[in-house]
């Protein structure tokens, strides 16, 4: 055989020849005698426990296969839309998550200087106090607004921003200025909602921009696309780099890195110039078709070639194919889209697309919204906040939602001291020193912080320069709060599925639920914590739908009330689609899509794109030594032909630069990425030297991402970084 | 002859459909199998081969496979091992005894494809030279997919009667005849295997050997067959042409005496 991955690529572990699975050996009382009540492990503890992973936001259903007291294979479940019977490498691995060998299994309390990774075992009575006692001085010195909270998507999410809300502070950072907030702002100013749901079942025509499902797996949506291929689906793909997703594609466009826009705006302008749209659904169901009208005609196909580089001739037909193809057509809203500072627009282009060939109803569908019938515990009014936020919202960024926020200018205003200074940070399952752009500036954050905690299952980069490590349970030995409908990424029909323990946590592991809790009593603010324990918070979930906890946690999920929804029922302002915005308008926005050309390279400069591969979730699996077995080399990207007439070859150590930072890595001479441009994984170059398999692995593109905002959504321009490239 | 071409493709037995056009290179059945078969961290039983990129930018083509034991009808391993290690279920997989092997690695010169794998670590004492895929019976004795298989996010990999998946395969070529090459790989290669493989590149691209339908188990035991009938023919043949040759060589002998008797009596004088 010829291109194999050799026994070579199976000894980057060298003596850590341990088997898979073959570690953790005590029996788990609890986690087993539940499941053998509601007969999912028989008398010897053995079978399978249905369950939820959490490799990435996708939340597959999984069946865990227990053999006494240990995780020894996952499958995906049947029953879970978003698994189908499936899961993704990082789902199959996802045991290797709990079993990691670097585990933090007891609280610990810092005694070295930040950063010298020197920490003490510590009670948990003993980490929780000083916890508590630092964020009572914080707020007592410098009010509640001084405390950062951050967290990324997870279930137990509505828990964090509800320990956030009772102490009052109005600062929160998530990833989704990182990552998605030029979709979801978009969406919710053309259609009043965050994300449509995507249905593949009667697709005839799909034009991916940017989102490459082959790698960056979405389980069941990755599978969707290919059997919609396999049915004759012509799929169009827009990426500078051939990636694994264009390899399947009728049509890849390595289209010039930031002109996306002009493409679409070219696609409208054919569609409208042609008239190729759906007159009677754009009638019925929009608002300011005249004025994207009026906007778009200068757009041409022949304008739009020499900004993409993509042939005139070719743009018009793609639309003239894709309006054909309407209502069964698709222009893919993509998702982590902050790659421009043009890139909201890009997204309000793509969304207007769909609704001018009136793809709705069809391949668009609504989200569900609501609690599904479900409770939540009672609980006091949260106090009034006044201070304004460190992040810009919604004083420097009108557009972005408070539960989004800008996590870029939350860094940087923590730098800054301005408005104020800011003293403490809570972070919980979250790496901002691997995701924030320009880590020196986020390591100079922290510096500026009295008090650092992290709640975490690993010590990752941010836990290395915290004071106190919490050590939290892995989804497959807690339990997480059920999520409601209107959670995007739960809406999966008119189920919700279950996070359960399947064993026992190792060591002294402790679920977010009872860690917010016990901080929250600590705080005085017991309150807005009222269950006994996890069990008891679902149960008060499930007790309007009359089911038991322990129906639930053998069925793995429970049936929700049948909701009507309307699926021409827009939550916008005017109640329909709003192809123009009048309140982008009114804000100095632009309220149609214009052209708004962003910045380029200088010569010999290169754009620095970042995006995933099939092995890895953003900055938290590097660790995982089962994705690290099967995982390639990561390494800088560079067209085989500009390495060459650089004098750089495969395989050589290159210094990589930019504004802000310089990194060390290997370059890989591919044909696959256009000359323009270098590639670059993000997720490695770990500063945490608890991370046994990941320390040491690749260098990290944070180091040299430029801070970038996009002024109308939040979102980072991530591929806005330019760099030189040379001989190290 | 070996089975005939309409008794290979009528063969009972589990089988793998592997297809190049939906494989992602997730990697998701190398870990799955990892984890279902315990394999330590620096060993596997499924690789990833082929060309991978192909094609100067911007014109490109990607295919890459996953593979692992073919589970052929007539595996070679099994016939070339000298000590019965290998065993081959009626219903497929094709099975390996450590507790039988001596280490001798016939069976990896002998498999075309390159599957079984010598385990340096361990020594004599410990057993198990050899490692490759046994098809999970530990799953398919219960229902269960191969783990492999059951995992695939895309079904490039399915799992099923052979029979089945080859009418499948059929079916997917003429359903899409620009899309595949015109021929599914194993339906008769080596006699025929249980790891059916349709692809949009030439297999050779996929990194799979061209072997001839015959497998070398059929050939070498045909060899084998008329070897004693051979030697038996051949020693006769040989020994015929020995004594043939004495015989001359005496004749020849005795008439040169004779020669020489007469070319020299003057010597016979001296």
């Amino acid at each position: 055989m010829t291109k194999t991955l050799t026994r070579r690529d199976f000894l980057k572990l060298g003596g850590s020849a341990i088997g898979a699975v073959a570690l953790g050996e005590f029996i788990p009382p609890l986690v087993a005698k539940a499941a053998r009540a509601n007969g999912q492990l028989d008398a010897s503890d053995s079978g399978y426990i249905s369950s939820m992973c959490e490799m990435c936001v996708w939340r597959c259903g999984l069946l865990a296969k227990v053999k006494s007291g240990r995780v020894v294979k996952l499958e995906g479940n049947p029953d879970h839309p978003h698994s189908k019977g499936k899961l993704c490498p990082r789902g199959q691995a996802g045991l290797m998550n709990t079993y990691d060998p670097d585990r933090v299994l007891t609280p610990l309390v810092r005694v070295g200087n930040r950063g010298e990774g020197l920490f003490r075992k510590a009670s948990w009575d003993e980490a929780l106090n000083i916890v508590a006692k630092n964020m009572q001085d914080i707020k007592q010195k410098y009010g509640p607004e001084a405390m950062i909270f951050s967290s990324t998507h997870n279930l137990s999410q509505p828990l964090f921003e509800n320990l956030l809300q009772a102490y009052g502070s109005p600062n929160y950072g998530t990833q989704r200025s990182l990552c998605f907030n030029a979709m979801t702002v978009s969406n919710l100013i053309t259609y009043g909602m965050e994300e449509p749901e995507r249905d593949y079942s009667q697709l005839k025509y799909i034009i991916l921009t940017g989102r490459n499902l082959a790698e960056a797996i979405s389980n069941s949506e990755t599978g969707e696309l290919i059997h919609a291929i396999d049915r004759g689906v012509k799929l169009v793909y827009l990426d500078p780099r051939f990636t694994k997703t264009a390899a399947k594609a009728a049509e890849w466009l390595p289209i010039r890195p930031g002109t996306d826009l002009a493409f679409h705006l070219a696609m409208l302008n054919v569609i409208i110039g042609e008239g190729l749209y759906n007159a009677s659904f754009v009638s019925q169901y929009t608002v300011g078709f005249d004025e994207v009208a009026a906007s778009v005609g200068q757009y041409t196909p022949e304008w739009a070639a020499r900004i993409t580089e993509i042939p005139a001739d070719t743009i018009r037909r793609i639309a003239r194919e894709f309006a054909a193809a309407a209502p069964y057509s698709l222009a893919h809203n993509g998702w982590r889209t902050s790659n421009f500072v043009n890139s909201f627009q890009t997204e309000r282009a793509i969304t207007i697309l769909n609704a001018l060939v009136g793809n709705w109803g069809t391949t668009m569908f609504p989200v569900g919204t609501g609690t599904g019938g479900m409770g939540t515990p009672p609980q006091p009014a949260y106090p009034r906040v006044s201070a304004q936020r460190l992040d810009g919202v919604p004083w420097k960024y009108p557009f972005v939602p408070l539960q989004y926020g800008v996590f870029q200018q939350l860094r940087d205003s923590i730098v800054d001291e301005k408005p104020y200074a800011a003293h403490g940070w809570l972070i919980s399952r979250q790496n901002p020193a691997m995701s924030i752009p320009d880590r020196r500036k986020t390591l100079e954050a922290f510096g500026k912080m009295d008090f650092i905690v992290t709640t975490d299952i690993i010590m990752n980069d941010t836990s290395w320069f915290s004071d106190v490590v919490l050590p939290e349970a892995s989804y497959l030995e807690r339990y997480d709060p059920l999520s409601m409908v209107g959670d995007p990424l739960s809406a999966v029909g008119s189920r919700a599925f279950l996070r359960q323990p399947v064993i026992e946590p190792q060591g002294e592991g402790k679920s977010a639920m009872w860690i917010y809790k016990q901080l929250g009593t600590r705080l005085g603010l017991g309150d807005f914590f009222q269950y006994k324990d996890e069990e008891d918070y679902i149960a008060q979930q499930l007790a309007p739908l009359g089911v038991s906890l322990n129906e639930v946690r053998s069925r793995g999920y429970v049936n929700l009330p049948a909701s009507h929804q309307d699926i021409y029922k827009w939550t916008t302002s005017s109640g329909k689609i709003e192809l123009k915005s009048t309140a982008l308008d009114k804000a100095g926005f632009d309220g149609v899509p214009k052209w708004d050309e962003p910045p380029a390279p200088k010569s010999g400069q290169f754009y620095l794109l970042t995006g995933k591969g099939a092995r890895q979730t953003q900055f938290g699996t590097q660790n995982n030594q089962l994705l690290h077995k099967y995982d390639d080399e990561p390494g800088l990207w560079m067209n085989a032909k500009t390495a060459a007439s650089q004098g750089l070859k495969d395989g050589d150590k290159v210094e990589v630069t930019s504004d802000v930072g310089k990194i060390y890595v290997k370059l890989q001479a591919t044909q696959a990425i256009r000359p323009d441009c270098v590639y670059l994984q993000p997720g490695f170059g770990h500063l945490s030297k608890g991370l046994t398999t990941a320390y040491g692995l690749g260098s990290s593109s944070s180091d040299l991402h430029v801070t970038y905002t996009d002024p109308i959504s939040g979102g980072q321009a991530l591929s806005q970084t330019f760099v030189t490239v040379r001989k190290a | 002859m070996g089975a005939s071409m309409t008794d290979i493709k009528n063969i009972q037995h589990k089988a793998f459909l592997f297809d190049a056009t939906r494989c992602i290179d997730c990697r998701a059945c190398m870990i799955s199998c990892s984890v279902e078969n315990n394999i330590p961290m620096n060993k596997t039983r499924i690789w990833v081969a082929g060309v991978g990129l192909k094609g100067e930018y911007p014109n490109l083509e990607r295919a890459s496979m996953v593979y692992h034991c073919m589970h052929c009808v007539a595996p070679d391993c099994l016939s070339a091992c000298p000590v019965g290690a290998y065993s081959k279920r009626p219903d497929g997989p094709v099975l390996y005894d450590p507790d039988k092997c001596i280490g001798c690695r016939y069976c990896m010169n002998a498999c075309p494809f390159g599957v079984p794998h010598f385990d340096y670590d361990k020594g004599l004492i410990q057993g198990a030279f050899i490692d490759k895929c046994t098809m999970c019976p530990q799953r398919i004795d219960i229902g269960q997919e191969p783990a492999c298989v059951a995992t695939c996010p895309t079904d490039a990999l399915m799992f099923g009667e052979r029979a089945d998946l080859l009418k499948e395969a059929h079916a997917r070529i003429q359903a899409h005849p620009d899309r595949y090459i015109d021929h599914v790989y194993g339906e008769t290669e080596n006699g025929g295997t249980s790891y059916l493989i349709l692809s949009h590149v030439p297999f050779g691209e996929l990194g799979l050997p061209d072997v001839g339908s015959t497998p070398v188990k059929v050939v070498s035991e045909e060899v084998m067959d008329i070897t004693i009938p051979f030697a038996l023919t051949w020693g006769a043949i040989l020994t015929g042409v020995t004594i043939g040759v004495h015989a001359y060589n005496q004749k020849k002998e005795a008439a040169e005496k004779k020669l020489v008797d007469a070319d020299s009596p003057a010597e016979e004088t001296k």
